[in-house]
């Protein structure tokens, strides 16, 4: 009866769907860092995959929000979240399409360097949903998580310099041909992005928590 | 014929409060979505009975006894021109309070016929008003602090389903304050001027037509409502709603009717004043404070005028 009264329902299966799409993320981040580190371009193609998967639950949350669930002043910062993180499965995706054309005598020069970005972007996933998490049940401070990620894409910027670094002063890898350039910059720069993308979505979720208070 | 008369005019003005001040207790909740509009109006309905049966007797007894003594067909006209009063503004959507209108009615009459009022019970009435919203504002301003201090504590998502709990509670401490404090000014005139044989068919009638007045007609002030008041935030919502509840229970407790509207303001006022006095709107104040001297000296004059004319020259006519 009580239960009927106050509801709640829809609620549990919005954090459930919420979880599973983080949880998505952080394979897909898990994927491409895999892909990175062993070069094997059939690996590319899972990111798809999730990103798929990923998109099917974001109707599902968003549709399970505007069906009533949470108190509407909550629904559009719930929806901004998901949609903040969206962006995050489209440089994966960037990411993965470009890795598969790369001129491998270029990213020679830079490899180790992306991989160390790939494993941030994976911790980073890995803080976010512990921070999510900290909002269902007080475990974990989110506070602290904020400043986690903060601190991790700083890492990965201080990385983007030296990447950038090393593709200006490497002398066997000079890049003369536009489409190879284009393509090595937009890689880089879709594997930079996620990171930012992660802080974003944790700031968020870190003045969701200090609007109820 | 004064007793079928009078019970019409309790039924017209309870029916003018369910349409208007159930957005008082059902705004936040149906605007939040915690429940939804049928069911809160039945919810609203049985406590408002709830509320008149088990906690409004001491309402009833000051504004149908205490105040001043009349016989039925005097409250008759006071309680008419009342409910012409409250069907006006409501029909010009002025904002006038209907305990304002039903004492300053009383009042009115009570002179024009030569009844004995007692000063003393329109002293303590006025300081009742008066002090209701600032005390709600005092209750919010510290409520609102002490409920941020409570939920710290708490997960994010708890604290979500904790304020879906509490609007309900808050809406039905509003809904039980309609049926004692508003419903009960109301009933109580006619209630001690004609013997009843049983005084809870009576209440049952005034709930009954509250309920059918917010059924009927508080759809789109309730939207309205709601739509505004949830761009605020919850925390504070709730806390304004339920400072106020608090309030007029003990004011009613007291036996003293007063306005949940004024008092819902000043508890707004109060959660408001936690971020800073930049919030207090002064200029609303100053309004409000206008609408009280407005509402109860025209309804003095007014009820004072007709009651005068029908029983020195209708009756003389005659």
């Amino acid at each position: 009866m009580l239960k009927k009264l106050f509801g709640g329902g829809l609620e549990k299966q919005v954090l459930n769907f919420i979880d599973k799409y983080l949880e998505t993320l952080h394979k897909a981040t898990q994927c491409l860092h895999n892909l990175i580190k062993k070069e094997e371009i059939e690996t590319s193609y899972c990111i798809e995959n999730l990103e798929r998967e990923a998109d099917v639950l974001r109707r599902e949350i968003i549709a399970k929000i505007y069906e009533g669930a949470f108190l509407p002043y909550l629904r559009p910062s719930l929806c901004n979240f998901i949609e903040i993180l969206e962006k995050a499965f489209e440089y994966l995706k960037i990411c993965a399409f470009e890795y598969r054309y790369l001129n491998q005598n270029i990213y020679s020069a830079i490899k180790n360097l992306c991989i160390q970005v790939a494993k941030i972007n994976v911790e980073m996933c890995l803080i976010l949903q512990k921070a999510f998490s900290s909002l269902e049940n007080k475990k974990e401070d989110i506070r602290e998580k904020n400043l986690a990620i903060r601190v991790c894409e700083k890492k990965i910027d201080e990385l983007k310099m030296e990447i950038m670094e090393s593709l200006r002063n490497c002398e066997v890898c000079a890049i003369t041909n536009f489409w190879e350039g284009k393509n090595i910059s937009e890689f880089i720069e879709a594997l930079v992005s996620i990171s930012d993308v992660i802080e974003d979505a944790s700031d968020y979720l870190y003045i969701l928590e200090l609007s109820l208070k | 014929m004064f007793k079928i008369f009078s019970l019409i005019t309790v039924l017209l003005i309870a029916f003018g409060i369910g349409s208007n001040d159930s957005c008082n207790a059902l705004g936040i909740s149906i605007g939040a979505g915690v429940i939804r509009f049928k069911k809160a109006i039945f919810l609203f309905g049985i406590l408002v009975l709830a509320g008149i049966t088990l906690n409004g007797n001491t309402v009833m007894e000051t504004v149908g006894k205490n105040i001043v003594k009349l016989p039925l067909p005097v409250v008759c006209l006071a309680m008419s021109v009342s409910a012409i009063l409250i069907i006006l503004s409501n029909w010009k959507k002025l904002p006038l309070s209907t305990h304002q209108v039903i004492i300053g009615s009383l009042i009115g009459a009570g002179i024009a016929y030569g009844a004995t009022i007692n000063l003393f019970s329109i002293q303590k009435i006025l300081l009742a008003w008066l002090t209701s919203p600032l005390i709600s504002g005092f209750i919010g301003y510290f409520f609102y602090k002490f409920m941020e201090k409570c939920l710290t504590g708490f997960a994010f998502f708890k604290i979500e389903k904790l304020l879906r709990i509490f609007l309900i509670l808050s809406a039905s401490l509003i809904s039980f304050n309609t049926g004692a404090n508003e419903l009960a000014t109301v009933v109580g005139p006619v209630a001690f001027s004609s013997q009843f044989s049983n005084i809870f068919y009576f209440y049952l009638l005034g709930s009954f037509s509250t309920f059918l007045g917010a059924f009927i007609l508080s759809h789109k002030v309730i939207e309205t409502i709601g739509k505004g008041i949830i761009s605020m935030d919850p925390l504070s919502g709730f806390s304004a709603q339920f400072s106020a509840g608090l309030c007029v229970m003990l004011f009613t407790w007291l036996g003293f009717p007063v306005s949940t509207t004024y008092c819902i303001i000043g508890a707004i006022s109060g959660t408001g004043l936690t971020k800073g006095v930049q919030t207090v709107k002064i200029s609303l104040l100053k309004k409000i404070i206008l609408n009280w001297f407005l509402s109860f000296t025209f309804s003095i004059l007014s009820s004072y005028f007709l009651t005068y004319l029908f029983f020195n020259f209708i009756l003389t006519l005659k």
